[in-house]
């Protein structure tokens, strides 16, 4: 367990994802690092239902039920900027039961996958993100081991993606800003996850537009 | 009485008349009382004949009161009599037994008459006095006294004697009884150590360690059966027992696992064929009944099957480097190259044809009993962690499994942590683990005896932690030179045994890995006695010099007390050992040696060089090498 930092890599210009992840992997391995297996985070969205709505009409509010292949024995599920629910698999099964309040948004299903990378205490994912049949984007988490309070460790953790990344690098994710001294936990990483895929959906909308 | 007037005093009697009956408008009706005749009659009827003279003087007064009465009650009884016929009508009549007693006393009085006057007579009755024993004569009162001790002695005796007969009879009846009334108290024990169930007719037990958590599918039960074949007529046996057990026929005998390590592989022809030895049967305890034995060893049986079971089926199921065998009733496994581990399941039974052929007994030098034992204990533990509470589920209602598993989902564990929680070693993968260690820790234990037994010069001393674990032991092994002991204490190794390598740590922190070759901890140890000697030589030996004259062959080092003169000498020079010797004029002679390649120490070939220099310099050089034998 360690802290873990989520950020999207914009496609080079004139090339296709899958070419912009190839460089990226061989970076990685001229680096050091050494490839340990896949990974997949998968995300998917529900509203609540009209019915529970009350009388104000206020707007559904969306909960994210989300699956990390790190922790493959939990369920995630979070509200925009409210509570991050840790449960076990089952939990699936039960919003099948809760059909009556949660109905789940159309093609909404969104997912990264990729492989994995270690180079000493860092773990470093590289995954392409796909809505549907139609990849979208590419998501890199860097995860440092040893560390659990994420102020602690945040410099060393920007260097680190500096020397890969080069002039991508993104800045502190807005979680660390809330909890500065805290523990890090996979509740904060899945939260990560949720706004990268949300800003990849929103992205996605104004090339659709655009080539109209 | 003067004077005052007369007071009218009126008399009336207690007895008033008896209320008959009060009628409704309240006047009541009397009674009349008894007249005379009447109160007579009742009187009469209460006369009671039986008794004696002193009733007859109440009824002479009674009768005497009216006698008018009498007579016409006299004379009615006749006519009464006269008829013939004696009709029982008491209620009529109150005079009617006053009567009859009267005429059955005269007719009493009659027949005395009458038999009186015939007896006067003395013609056809004569009175004779009745014949009556002699008098014991009364001037002798001790043997009347004895004879009537002797007569409520005898009373007393009977009693007794009729007590004695009760008690004997009672039991008498016991002993015929106990046969009966003994099984169930027999089965009674039985039920305190094994759990039994009635089925029908038969009673069924179960020997098994299901209940304590076993998996094994065999169903381990035993019958009880009554011991009937006994005679009554003959005496019954010390050693009988109204109760019998049968146990399964493929628990009968005894088992044991047996594990030995063997340095040469056998050949593949000779697999199969391990010759057991009959283990002489660990004894009972003394006060314990024999079905008590039976069941035992039966149980005994059964673990030992299922620790086989176990063994083998993780034998072919789990794939290693060296792929294990299993042949018959043997599993044979390589831990190390020239290794060969055999574990092998011996059921001898008790037939008689068995016990012959066990004759040729194998000695049981190899059989490690230590591993044995932790294969039981690990069954047991295997069976423990089944029915504990990590595995059960709390709540009721939570999913089966280990209690961590079913919190990994909530508590997000990720991969290295689930691994950690599931146990992957089998039950002979641990065998195996041990067994290397155990090799391993013996090796290296004979090691260095040997190599203390053959070097006298500097000593090593090895002291094992008496504190051990299964996989890991440690010893403290110190190489010193007599005498000097507190001094050269730099080397001191500390070796942590483990399953498949050694690891050694030196007093300066070093840590060396050697593997489980046994020539490499031969050479590291000797290494280190060659390190000894240089410490120890350094020490004595360094002394400061003050000026340095170079000539060609030798070398001159004045000091406090006077020149050392330094020679260096060729026969040591070399890949052993570059020596150089120093020697003094005056007092003493000291030795310089410097160690420049310490692999292949020998030193018996530096003392027989010295013994050479000897022989040809003064006694100066003598005093040398006794200096050098002795650090």
């Amino acid at each position: 367990m360690g802290v873990e930092s989520v950020s999207q890599m914009p496609v080079a210009e004139g090339k296709s994802v899958q070419q912009t992840v190839e460089l990226l992997t061989r970076k990685l391995e001229i680096l050091g690092a050494e490839k340990q297996g896949t990974f997949c985070v998968d995300c998917e969205t529900y509203h609540t239902a009209a019915s529970t709505l009350g009388s104000q009409g206020q707007a559904g509010k969306l909960m994210y039920v989300m699956h990390n292949s790190e922790y493959p024995l939990s369920c995630f599920a979070l509200f925009e900027n409210g509570p991050c629910l840790i449960a076990d698999t089952n939990f699936d099964v039960l919003m099948v039961k809760l059909k009556g309040f949660f109905q789940s948004a159309k093609a909404s299903k969104i997912e990264t996958r990729g492989t994995r990378y270690q180079y000493c205490d860092f773990l470093v994912k590289v995954g392409t993100v796909t809505m549907g049949p139609s990849a979208r984007g590419i998501s890199v988490e860097v995860e440092y081991g040893p560390c659990v309070v994420a102020s602690d460790c945040w410099s060393l953790l920007l260097e680190f993606l500096q020397s890969f990344l080069g002039s991508h690098t993104p800045g502190a994710p807005a979680v660390f800003g809330n909890r500065h001294d805290s523990v890090y936990g996979p509740a904060d990483t899945m939260v990560q996850y949720m706004e990268l895929f949300n800003k990849i959906r929103k992205q996605q909308q104004v090339p659709v537009a655009g080539i109209r | 009485m003067s004077g005052v007037r007369a007071v009218r005093i009126s008399i009336e009697s207690a007895c008033e008349k008896q209320v008959q009956e009060v009628g409704l408008d309240g006047t009541e009706t009397y009674l009349q009382p008894l007249s005379m005749s009447q109160n007579l009659a009742r009187l009469a009827q209460r006369i009671d004949f039986s008794q004696g003279s002193g009733s007859e003087e109440e009824e002479a007064a009674g009768a005497e009161g009216d006698t008018q009465d009498w007579a016409g009650a006299g004379s009615s009884a006749d006519q009464d009599d006269e008829e013939g016929l004696v009709k029982f009508q008491p209620s009529l009549w109150p005079w009617d037994s006053v009567r009859n007693n009267l005429r059955s006393a005269l007719t009493e009085m009659c027949v005395l008459y009458d038999v009186l006057s015939i007896v006067r007579d003395k013609k056809f009755m004569t009175l004779d006095p009745v014949s009556q024993d002699a008098l014991p004569p009364k001037q002798n009162p001790q043997t009347l006294q004895l004879i009537s001790k002797k007569k409520s002695l005898a009373g007393a005796a009977q009693i007794l004697l009729k007590g004695a007969e009760r008690l004997t009879k009672s039991v008498t009846e016991n002993q015929e009884n106990k046969l009966q009334r003994d099984f169930n108290s027999e089965l009674l024990r039985l039920r305190q150590h094994w759990k039994l169930r009635k089925v029908g007719d038969k009673i069924l037990g179960d020997l098994s360690y299901r209940s304590a958590g076993s998996l094994f599918p065999h169903h381990g039960t035993f019958e009880v059966i009554k011991n009937t074949d006994i005679d009554l007529d003959k005496k019954i046996p010390e050693d009988y027992c109204p109760l019998d057990v049968q146990i399964p026929s493929d628990l009968e005998g005894s088992a044991y696992i047996k594990v030995s390590i063997q340095k040469q592989a056998p050949d593949i022809g000779d697999l199969g064929t391990v010759n057991l030895f009959k283990r002489p049967l660990p004894k009972s305890k003394p006060g314990s009944p024999h079905w008590q034995t039976k069941l035992e060893a039966a149980q005994n049986v059964l673990l030992c099957k299922e620790i086989f079971a176990q063994l083998s089926r993780e034998a072919v199921q789990i794939k290693s480097q060296i792929p294990h065998i299993v042949v018959k009733n043997q599993i044979i496994s390589q831990p190390f190259p020239s290794l060969q581990l055999s574990i092998s399941l011996c059921h001898s039974s008790n037939d008689k044809k068995s016990q012959k052929s066990a004759t040729e007994k194998q000695s049981p030098e190899d059989h490690l009993y230590v591993l044995e034992h932790n294969l039981h204990l690990l069954i047991r533990e295997f069976h423990k962690q089944t029915l504990s509470s990590i595995m059960m589920p709390h709540p009721a209602s939570a999913p089966f499994g280990h209690k961590r598993m079913r919190l990994s989902g909530p508590q997000a564990f990720d991969k290295n942590e689930i691994n950690s929680l599931q146990s992957s070693e089998g039950l002979l993968e641990k065998i195996i683990k041990q067994a290397k260690h155990i090799f391993l820790r013996s090796r290296t234990a004979a090691t260095i005896d040997s190599l203390a037994s053959r070097i006298e010069d500097p000593q090593i001393q090895a002291h094992w932690s008496n504190i051990n674990d299964v996989y890991e032991s440690s010893v403290k092994v110190l190489i010193t030179s007599q005498g000097y002991e507190q001094i050269c204490k730099s080397i001191q190794l500390q070796l942590n045994i483990g399953v498949e390598q050694i690891r050694v740590v030196h007093r300066d922190g070093r840590v060396i890995t050697l593997s489980h070759q046994e020539q490499e901890l031969q050479d590291f140890l000797l290494s280190q006695f060659v390190m000894d000697l240089r410490v120890a030589v350094r020490l004595w030996f360094s002394f400061p010099v003050t000026s340095v004259k170079i000539f060609q062959k030798a070398m001159f080092y004045k000091i406090a007390n006077g020149v050392i003169f330094v020679d260096h000498s060729k026969k040591f020079s070399g890949i052993k050992w570059k020596v150089e010797t120093l020697f003094i004029k005056w007092n003493c002679l000291c030795l310089h040696l410097a160690l420049i390649f310490s692999r292949n120490f020998d030193l018996e070939y530096l003392q027989i060089n010295y013994k050479h220099k000897e022989a040809i310099t003064s006694k100066d050089v003598h005093l040398a090498f006794e200096t050098f034998h002795f650090i």
